[in-house]
């Protein structure tokens, strides 16, 4: 289950990003035709945000101790002190970011300011969750190694 | 060639809803509290680490719950000035406060754990 789960998150997270950049693309050229379509996107982007929110913060909070005591105790404890840390903390302004979205793209195909600020704010969304991403892999890698010393009797 | 591009440069507005520039403003003010928040509770373990998990039964759950409650609450109370037509703010400023307080967040916290 908790494997499952683990796979699950970056999964949802990065067809939030996905979202984000085609909504990015879109904004671009927003007119009455697209507008329907970024509306959905955007909508679908925050979704997608918030459910890796929910799987990621259950996964954390209930699974996430076993994994944090091999990182620690292995050869790369800063993937739980400066990685996860960081990690969990900007994937806060990161899920707010996304709820924003469906916001600021509305009547964007009318509105230069709107059409702007949807495109900084879908262009935010992808380096972060990018970060997201590696960082996860990091902490990962972290466990990995973790594993490894103890197996290696260090 | 057909142009798709059906925008009639005549009707463009420059002037961004209400809930756009209120809850762009939360979004900023949010940001920045909650970046604040986590040097805060990494600092007082003792009281606001310890009621952040008593709160909810883990700290970083009570973290996005405030978080939550402070982007809706910032973003339902600036929408309320000017007769309900909401703050008052250029686009470019409020485009301007996301981008730093986004950037302002990522170098608080990753500058508190990496010292």
């Amino acid at each position: 289950m908790e494997n499952l789960l683990l796979l699950i998150h970056p999964a949802t997270g990065i067809l939030a990003m996905l979202a984000a950049v085609w909504v990015f693309v879109d904004a671009f050229n927003a007119a009455e035709g697209s507008q329907g379509r970024i509306k959905t996107l955007s909508l679908f982007c925050a979704g997608l945000m918030w459910l890796t929110y929910l799987i990621a913060g259950y996964w954390y909070v209930v699974f996430y101790g076993p994994d944090k005591a091999i990182i620690k105790a292995g050869p790369w404890p800063f993937g739980h002190n400066f990685f996860m840390e960081v990690k969990e903390h900007v994937f806060l302004a990161l899920i707010l970011l996304a709820t924003y979205l469906p916001i600021a793209a509305r009547d964007i195909a009318h509105n230069k300011a709107a059409r702007r600020l949807t495109l900084w704010v879908a262009g935010l969304i992808v380096p972060t969750s990018l970060a997201m991403e590696g960082a996860g892999a990091i902490i990962s890698l972290a466990v990995r190694v973790g594993l490894l010393k103890s197996a290696a009797g260090g | 060639m057909e142009n798709i591009i059906t925008r009639d440069k005549d009707t463009e507005t420059y002037e961004l809803g209400k809930y756009a520039k209120s809850f762009g403003l939360s979004l900023a003010i949010t940001n920045l509290i909650s970046a604040l928040l986590v040097v805060l509770k990494e600092i007082q373990e003792d009281s606001v680490l310890a009621w952040m998990k008593a709160a909810t039964g883990h700290h970083w759950v009570t973290h996005g719950v405030l978080n939550l409650i402070l982007f809706l609450f910032f973003g339902w109370l600036l929408a309320r000035p000017n007769e309900g037509k909401g703050v008052t703010i250029n686009p470019g400023f409020l485009v301007l406060s996301i981008v730093t307080s986004l950037i302002a967040n990522v170098l608080i916290i990753a500058g508190f754990y990496a010292f």
